[in-house]
């Protein structure tokens, strides 16, 4: 090359850097771009993942044998099986049978009852995070699940599991089914293919894994063996942790779907009108936990009364929320059966005075843990802590703040050991016991255990309303259980949260569940 | 010349163990545990406790340094409690970005710092030389991460004249991946499209993090061109009648080239250290945002990784700076 | 009797450099600042939120934050907390790389090729990433904070005290009270460290910025100061998301860290100027 055409091509170069240079339009209109933190990511193996971007990624990857339709989350629809029947067992308990539709995996391979029986051992075999919602939720075990032939699945239940419990649960990302025959060729070291499936994929859904670029992008492409495949045929969720980013992004047309913005910025963009703004509901409650043990701060009930009187809930939905979220103060949130929106405690300080008075504590002073990053409804956790403290404050209570990340939040809770923490707390599944049990039952070991709330009768409500098929009936336990924790329990509650996810206008048919799924082949977008 | 490679070598090999050792060090004294953070929300006391012994958490520390000694021997570096990956194939994935934007703020920094330090030894005092330095001072004072957020808004929101955050424009394919370094990949395998975007997203990014750069290059070669300027040889060209501006190429920055040198390697420690915030900002999926997250999660192998890594960079950079220095400077002697 | 006359020369020079003095004067306000805090702003913690998100106004003279705090109160008792990280920092590195580079130059042989080799590793230590875990490792708040940033601070103070003491061990006047009889120790005090004080000082007027500017670095990136502490890398951190809403809320510090870290590092310049004329030409 001679010099002159060097020089050129480097004038060229330069010229098309500094003007703006279309991508690729083509690819633009069947690719949809969503920006969000993906911060939580750390596996793409549906029996591991416990983590909510994940299983928004993974859920359109994995089928499970039930799903719900969209955003209704009223009842489960046919997914891999196409009809079910529940019978009663002989020795007591239930079972479900499943028939399996025809379908196919990515890898070309049909879908048998082995690889629905292998899906749900291997979770259990893998210890998996997730693991405890098949053998602690419904006491699976690894011969629980069976294959009757090719097409048919009958999953054994013990005595006292309610089955629309385990059908709710097994929409879950666990229940994810994935091709046995293909996972099977990549074990190391035993890991049952956990490393080799954060790269690949072995599921009959509509997408597959084609890469994940750690700290930057997952990219999913049409699944070329799904029957009914939707416009889009490439989805790309860039990870971009700042919030300001995303929306710099999605005004510039850089990104489709924005999933991150902070409360101030959705208002902006409902102001403005350019752009689709969607307040998604979710089944999602941040809540103050209280150490309730022997010795703790909170352990008299007197003072977690005067906390529940302390804080501004409305204070925070109207200034810091801005509207995203609603008010809360039990532990069914609205939106699923046996839901209670009552309002247990108008704010008063005053009230919140005499009770730490009476308790003999009128100058309470805790550690209260928080965690970094944004927490329900995107307001930066930090925030939302100074002005519980600041509220506590005018009670009486010193709060000092310990922030720290997720991870150490959770060992410290974990071991009982915080006194007061600010967390949020997720159903895994649409039904009221995936809050009744772990937040009311001390046995349990989950959040009531964390919060060293022992209270027997809870513990009955929430076992007995588990075990209850009759809707009613449950309706009416879930009622006297909601009461309960609402004023005895270990928690003051602060809301639930919306989830301001604003797409571009050209998104068409955007939908996310409550329980945080959204349909990737369901949208599609105008030139 | 040899004995000299050969000590500074060694020199080398023991820095990289050191910075490894402290590393270990610090990690053993962290409160929380590791397995029960790489475990998230739900892990049970009894699955923490096998991960503990699948890890070799539970083994005493000095047991589980020779273990780690004895697999970094063999090349490995463990995996990553948090990613569950390799740690080796992690740094393969996060250094070439790094290395790409580094590499871009450094020629920012010396593309822009040199004539600057020369344009202002030139004009002492002159405001030019007065304009130069404040830039120059407000350059090693300004937050970077601030510098970031205003670049960002300034160039990408408001003007629109740069893309935003990434490395890449979404909805292009990325290059066959050959190197990791984008812009190098795009050129082996002739996507122009790709590597125009490619260099669009790092223009910023690599502007914002060689503005500390930049200002320090500029400081130094100003300060060397004076010291140059004034010496005999350069008054005597100037006084044998050639143009100013060949007395100053030819003559002074030759001689001024020496210096900046020197900080190159120091530069190179700055750089990576901004680039820890810079690819925050810039959602940058680079060893910064890797470190930032490791060191976040408390997952130790990693960091341990990114710091054996940068040390070693560092260390090699200076080791190149010192040869260069005596390839260009017979006067050092080294025995 | 010359002193007095040296001095002189030395404040003209200083005077001289408007550098210098715009420096000193940003200095003495800002410890004027800091000492006068709570006289001239309010209190830093408490919340309106009615008033979030308000621009600059007579009654909130950099407007307010997210949470209606004053952004000026924030800023002003931010002060305090960033000095006081500047100087406890540099005191820690001073005093600790002191030490180490004192023993070096003094002891010699094993002890000196030890104690290079290990600032040998720190210099090799990405600082952000060594504090960082440091501040991981304890936990986040401002006392690990400065321990974080000191770790990586002190080697530069041994390498310099080490430099002096071999230049001045070279000189004769040592040696001469070497014949006198006075011991090792005497000798380092009386002769190397008021030798070494000039580097030292300038080296530490540079290093109190940049350890103002490191520790707000980690406060950013959440290594710092707990909420709702008004450290100013933490409050620049906290603001950032609102910058299009209010971009005073996150400017007013981060402008706050810029002009102190800019009149430490100009004082430095001017203190190398007055005090080692030799290196004036290096700035």
């Amino acid at each position: 090359m001679s010099l002159k055409r060097i020089a050129t091509l480097a004038v060229a170069l330069v010229i098309s850097v500094v003007t703006a240079f279309g991508a690729a339009q083509s690819a633009r209109q069947t690719t949809l771009v969503i920006g969000g933190d993906w911060g939580d990511l750390i596996t793409l193996d549906p029996g591991v993942s416990y983590e909510f971007s994940s299983t928004t990624i993974l859920d359109n990857i994995y089928e499970r044998l039930v799903k719900f339709d969209g955003a209704d989350l009223s009842a489960v629809v046919p997914g891999l099986a196409e009809s079910w029947e529940i019978a009663a067992r002989d020795g007591g308990g239930n079972s479900i049978t499943f028939h399996l539709r025809d379908a196919t995996f990515s890898t070309g391979r049909p879908v048998k009852a082995s690889d629905v029986v292998y899906s749900f051992q291997r979770p259990i075999l893998i210890e998996s995070p997730s693991s405890f919602l098949f053998t602690d939720v419904v006491g699976m075990d690894l011969e629980s699940v069976v294959a009757v032939d090719d097409k048919t699945v009958r999953l054994d239940l013990p005595e006292g599991v309610n089955a629309s419990i385990v059908l709710n649960l097994l929409t879950f990302t666990t229940g994810g089914v994935m091709d046995q025959a293909e996972v099977e060729q990549h074990y190391e070291d035993g890991d049952y293919g956990q490393g080799w499936l954060n790269d690949h994929s072995a599921g009959s859904g509509p997408y597959l894994l084609e890469r994940w670029d750690r700290s930057s992008q997952v990219v999913l492409v049409t699944n070329p063996t799904y029957s009914d495949p939707g416009p889009i045929t490439r989805v790309i969720m860039r990870h971009m942790p700042e919030s300001n980013a995303q929306r710099t992004a999605l005004e510039s047309g850089e990104i489709d779907i924005a999933w991150d913005y902070t409360p101030e910025a959705f208002q902006a963009a409902e102001a403005a009108g350019v752009l689709k703004t969607y307040r998604t509901d979710t089944f999602q409650m941040s809540y103050l936990g209280m150490n309730s043990g022997p010795g703790a701060p909170f352990e008299d009930n007197r003072v977690r009364d005067a906390v529940r009187y302390a804080v501004d809930q409305q204070g925070i939905i109207d200034n810091l929320l801005l509207g995203l979220g609603r008010p809360m103060q039990t532990i069914v949130p609205a939106g699923l059966m046996g839901a209670d929106t009552t309002i247990y405690y108008e704010r008063n300080v005053a009230k919140a005075k005499e009770l730490l008075a009476e308790a003999g504590v009128p100058n309470l002073s805790v550690e209260f843990l928080i965690s970094t990053g944004a927490c329900g409804g995107g307001v930066p956790c930090a925030d939302l802590a100074a002005k519980i403290q600041s509220d506590l404050a005018e009670a009486g209570i010193t709060a000092t703040i310990k922030q720290t990340t997720g991870g150490e939040l959770y060992t410290i809770y974990r071991a009982q050991a915080a006194q007061l923490v600010m967390a949020a707390w997720s159903p895994d599944y649409p039904d009221p016991d995936g809050n009744a049990t772990p937040l009311s039952s001390f046995p349990a070991g989950s959040i009531a255990w964390r919060n060293v709330w022992d209270n027997a009768e809870a513990a009955e409500l929430a076992s007995e309303a588990a075990a209850t098929v009759d809707v009613a009936a449950r309706q009416a336990l879930y009622a006297q259980l909601n009461h309960l924790v609402a004023t005895e329990g270990p928690y003051s509650m602060l809301y639930q949260p919306s989830k301001p996810i604003v797409t571009s206008a050209k998104v068409l048919g955007f939908e996310r569940s409550a329980g945080g799924d959204v349909e990737f082949d369901r949208i599609s977008k105008l030139p | 010349m040899l004995g000299f490679l050969l000590r500074r070598l060694g020199s080398l090999v023991f820095v990289v163990w050191g910075v490894g050792l402290a590393t270990f060090f610090i990690s053993q004294v962290v409160p929380t545990d590791p397995a029960a953070a790489a475990l998230g929300n739900n892990a049970r006391p009894a699955q923490i406790a096998a991960y503990r012994e699948k890890r070799g958490l539970d083994k005493p520390a000095w047991q589980q340094y020779l273990l780690y000694m004895q697999a970094l021997a063999k090349g490995d570096l463990g995996k990553s409690l948090r990613t569950q990956r390799p740690i080796l194939n992690d740094l393969k994935d996060f250094f070439p970005a790094t290395f790409e934007l580094t590499l871009g703020a450094m020629l920012f920094a010396l593309l822009f710092g040199i004539p600057a330090g020369i344009l202002a030894a030139v004009k002492q005092d002159r405001p030019l030389d007065l304009g130069v330095r404040t830039l120059a001072l407000i350059g090693g004072a300004t937050p970077v991460y601030w510098l970031a957020i205003l670049a960002l808004l300034l160039f990408h929101s408001k003007l629109g004249w740069l893309p935003g955050p990434g490395r890449l424009d979404a909805f292009l394919l990325a290059p066959p991946r050959v190197t990791g370094i984008l812009t190098l990949d795009a050129l082996l395998a002739g996507d122009w499209e790709v590597l125009v975007d490619a260099l669009r997203h790092l223009l910023l990014p690599a502007a914002v993090l060689g503005a500390f750069s930049t200002a320090l290059v500029a400081r130094m070669v100003r300060s060397a061109m004076l010291e140059v300027l004034s010496q005999d040889f350069v008054r005597t060209a100037k006084a044998k009648g050639l143009p100013e501006s060949t007395v100053v190429l030819k003559h002074a920055l030759r001689n001024a080239a020496l210096p900046v040198l020197t900080v190159l390697g120091s530069l190179l420690g700055g750089l990576l250290t901004g680039a820890v915030l810079t690819e925050t900002i810039f959602s940058w999926p680079g060893l910064g945002s890797y470190a930032t997250a490791s060191a976040t999660a408390l997952d130790f192998p990693a960091v341990m990784g990114v710091t054996l890594i940068a040390g070693l960079a560092y260390s090699v950079i200076n080791l190149l700076v010192d040869v260069m220095y005596a390839v260009f400077d017979p006067r050092i002697a080294y025995s | 009797m010359t002193a007095p006359r040296i001095k002189n020369k030395a404040l003209r020079r200083f005077l001289r450099n408007p550098g210098t003095v715009v420096g000193s004067v940003l200095t003495i306000l800002l410890v004027l600042v800091a000492l006068l805090a709570p006289v001239i702003a309010g209190d830093p913690l408490l919340q309106n939120l009615p008033e979030r998100l308000r621009p600059p106004s007579g009654q909130h003279l950099l407007g307010t934050d997210q949470l209606g705090r004053d952004v000026w109160a924030r800023v002003v008792h931010g002060s305090r907390i960033s000095l006081r990280i500047g100087l406890t920092v540099t005191g820690i590195a001073l005093v600790l790389g002191g030490l180490v580079g004192l023993l070096a130059g003094i002891l010699g042989g094993l002890v000196d090729e030890i104690a290079m080799r290990i600032t040998d590793i720190f210099f090799a230590f990405p600082a952000l990433i060594l504090a960082m875990a440091i501040a991981g490792a304890l936990g986040p708040s401002l006392v690990n904070l400065m321990i974080a940033v000191a770790a990586v601070s002190w080697p530069y103070y041994a390498r310099l005290i080490r430099a002096q003491v071999l230049s001045l061990k070279a000189l004769d006047f040592v040696d001469a009270s070497r014949a006198l009889g006075a011991g090792r120790w005497r000798q380092a005090m009386r002769h190397v460290l008021p030798n070494a004080l000039t580097p030292l000082l300038v080296q530490a007027s540079f290093d109190v910025g940049g350890a103002i500017l490191t520790a707000a670095g980690l406060g950013f990136i959440g290594f710092g100061a707990q909420p709702p502490t008004p450290e100013w890398g933490a409050v620049v951190s906290e603001t950032r998301s609102f910058i299009i809403e209010a971009p005073w809320a996150s400017s007013a510090p981060a402008i706050a860290i810029l002009l102190t870290v800019l009149a430490f590092n100009l004082l430095g310049d001017g203190l190398r100027d007055v005090l080692d004329p030799r290196g004036r030409r290096r700035g």
